[in-house]
């Protein structure tokens, strides 16, 4: 008796909120200018702080909400919801009200700080003997608020499994939504991140002077740090055939997904990239390409010394000094934490639909071992297959193969 | 895919070790930060089984919530000695996390300055920090995810473990739930009105070891994700999840605090009483699942429906079969 292949997982529907544009297309045209988003942060407070800058997202409005539900709401939330929007009007799952057009609808989400901002909001009342308010900054703050948001606006429930493995949580999350399609338990399922800059958060990465002083130079020599960022990406996988059946438009296949632990240390990973390997080489093996047949490599490339020496030993021992292409779009749009793996996944899909690939921004001097690898301005690819990268605190890595439609 | 369990850990108020799971746990007075007195469960953290990892050089500055996990997850290992560690994968839940070091550092930060608050401290708060350095510290090689939300994450880890499990990403999983408590959490619970009804908050770890094995007894079919806004939607939420099962297989009752006025309203057999009414959130919702595996195991029962109450936005529920 031969086993039943795997089915083939579609991408229906994908959408964006990031600091360089409010929905996926203004976002992929930001891009492609070379602009980065780096500036001043007004959304927390950073005074004290030795980085005070980073990249921060103009809050999408929200007509058919009132102000004064918008304030309650978290940051994070704020973000959410319009990516959520895109994502399934794109699957064509709205109706004319923006309901969706599934009862149930299973999601599979990443986040790190949930909504930071009202749990700070509730301790400082706490210590400042403050006691009105104190209900919605709870009711707000954890995770299940922002799923839960969804749910409300848009008209559904079902299984939420939120992830928090740090950095990489957002390529957990989709890689988990294709595991789900995969073990035959769901046949779509609504995938992403989402991410608010926080003061804790900023304070943390700036205390541990992991924060660039100036531009994030992802795989320079001279390289000095990550930006943070905020953001939020939302996509919608789905069973290809049940895809292909309810005619909906195919953007592109989730093709394989790998994810590792590196233990070496909590927050630097093996200094050889030797687990961000595994991750990637288990997603080949899933796809059953071989890594010539990438085209493209959108990295975690955070900025930092240790990440992007590890990643660029990594890419070089799966990629070789090949015709892979390879950027780290966080020199633009900062650094997204849960809701990156998420994004950089758009972007994969964005650069197999086009054939342009996301420039790798503010390069100086390149690292030697990925120096021809990084895109330049202005290049284009006939692109059959992207990956995307993504480590984080804890040792959590993710690698997640895209092809084309 | 069908969940069977080879072997468990606890480190819960009732003491360490798989008994100290179901065992009833004591609550000792304590108040919160704002003098909000409760009753709560809490660990012994000056046991020797749980200082003997603050020797392990990684774990020197984690979390009391660290030494919870991998106190319980190392004596689940112990229990199945020929398991591959390599093969292994694990999944935790949480509701509130790594609360002991967020709660410090946030409070560094706003009362010495941003500059001067802690570097070593912030990492630890990281929600999935406590896990890397159990999986680091015992060699699991499998999958790792760390799973937040309401107390339905605890289902969601189940449903998250027979996933891997059915894709072949790993022979076996441990299923973890892990909870701290800091005075904090009182006046958090006190303000979204979860204290009412008697709830008690408790603290721990518990580690289920998983297998696809048709062993039994074994945990079945897991219908998660009824959402809820309001209490009263709190019922109806529940109808329409069992509603999933046999109306004529009994429910454990696992409700507490507010959730135990909704719960007397369904209409199906119970097998109970709730021995405590302590609320560990994951930690609680993994001591059901024990408890139903009990049940099923000992014959009273050949089946049962274990209801995981979320408190806040979601139930589910799962079947336990002999």
């Amino acid at each position: 008796m031969s086993a039943t292949p795997p089915p083939q997982i579609a991408i229906t529907g994908l959408g964006c909120v990031t600091a360089l544009g409010g929905d996926a297309t203004s976002t992929w045209e930001a891009l492609h200018t070379g602009r980065s988003a780096r500036g001043p942060l007004t959304a927390i407070v950073v005074d004290g702080c030795r980085v005070t800058e980073g990249a921060e997202a103009s809050l999408p409005s929200w007509p058919s909400w009132p102000e004064k539900r918008l304030r309650r709401v978290s940051r994070s939330t704020r973000l959410a919801l319009p990516a959520v929007r895109q994502a399934l009007s794109e699957a064509r799952l709205l109706d004319a009200n923006d309901r969706c057009l599934l009862p149930r609808l299973e999601m599979s989400v990443s986040t790190t700080a949930c909504g930071m901002e009202k749990g700070e909001e509730f301790l400082r009342a706490l210590w400042s003997k403050t006691r009105t308010g104190q209900s919605a900054r709870v009711a707000q703050y954890q995770s299940q608020a922002q799923t839960g948001a969804i749910h409300d606006l848009f008209g559904f429930d079902g299984p939420v499994m939120t992830v928090a493995n740090a950095c990489a949580g957002g390529g957990n999350a989709i890689g988990h939504a294709a595991d789900l399609i995969r073990s035959g338990m769901t046949d779509i399922v609504l995938a992403g991140g989402y991410e608010a800059l926080s003061e804790l958060v900023f304070a943390g990465f700036d205390g541990l002077q992991s924060l660039a002083p100036e531009a994030c130079r992802p795989f320079d020599r001279g390289r000095r740090g990550l930006m943070l960022g905020e953001g939020a990406a939302f996509l919608v996988l789905e069973n290809a055939g049940r895809a292909r059946a309810r005619g909906a438009k195919i953007l592109g296949y989730l093709a394989g997904y790998g994810q590792t632990t590196d233990t070496h240390h909590l927050t630097q990973p093996a200094p050889d990239g030797a687990p961000l390997e595994r991750a990637m080489r288990r997603a080949l093996e899933q796809s059953g390409l071989d890594a010539s047949d990438v085209g493209y490599v959108n990295a975690h490339g955070t900025g930092t010394p240790f990440n992007d020496g590890a990643e660029a030993q990594a890419f070089h021992r799966v990629f070789g000094a090949g015709q892979t292409k390879l950027s780290s779009t966080k020199a633009a749009l900062g650094h997204t934490l849960g809701a990156a793996g998420a994004i950089e996944a758009v972007l994969c899909l964005l650069a197999l639909q086009s054939g342009q690939l996301a420039p790798q921004i503010n390069l100086l001097d390149p690292e030697p071992l990925v120096a021809k690898a990084l895109v330049g301005h202005g290049e284009r690819a006939d692109l059959s297959a992207a990956m995307s990268v993504n480590l984080g605190f804890g040792g959590s890595n993710a690698a997640v193969l895209f092809t084309r439609a | 895919m069908n969940l069977s369990l080879l072997s468990a850990g606890g480190v819960t108020p009732a003491g360490l070790g798989p008994d100290a799971i179901t065992a009833r746990w004591p609550v000792t007075a304590t108040h919160s930060h704002g003098g909000v007195p409760v009753q709560a469960g809490l660990i012994e953290q000056k046991d020797p089984a749980l200082l003997r990892w603050q020797k392990e050089p990684r774990l020197r500055r984690a979390s009391p919530i660290t030494y919870f996990m991998i106190e319980a997850v190392e004596q689940a290992l112990q229990g199945a000695p020929h398991l591959d560690r390599g093969r292994t994968g694990v999944v935790a839940s949480f509701f509130l996390g790594c609360l002991v070091y967020s709660v410090r550092f946030y409070r560094q930060i706003t009362e010495e300055g941003r500059r001067f608050a802690s570097p070593v401290l912030f990492p630890e708060t990281v929600f999935n920090s406590p896990l890397s350095h159990v999986v680091a510290t015992l060699g699991l090689g499998g999958p790792v995810y760390s799973q937040i939300g309401d107390k339905t994450c605890w289902a969601s880890a189940l449903r998250t473990a027979q996933c891997w499990l059915a894709n072949g990403d790993c022979d076996h999983v441990i299923v973890l739930a892990a909870e701290e408590f800091d005075p904090h959490e009182v006046d958090a619970l006190q303000a979204g009105g979860l204290l009412r009804g008697g709830l008690q908050p408790c603290e721990g770890a518990i580690a289920l070891l998983l297998s696809p094995s048709a062993n039994s007894p074994a945990i079945g079919t897991i219908a998660d994700g009824y959402d809820f806004r309001t209490r009263q939607e709190g019922l109806e939420a529940a109808e329409r999840c069992l509603a999933e099962f046999s109306p004529h297989t009994p429910l454990l009752d696992t409700a507490t605090g507010w959730t135990r006025t909704a719960a007397a309203k369904i209409s199906r057999s119970i097998i109970g009483p709730k021995a405590t009414l302590t609320e560990g959130f994951t930690l609680s919702a993994a001591a059901d699942t024990m408890r139903a595996l009990d049940i099923v195991a000992s014959g009273q029962s050949p089946d049962v429906i274990v209801p995981v109450w979320g408190l806040t936005r979601q139930v589910a529920a799962y079947r336990v079969t002999a």
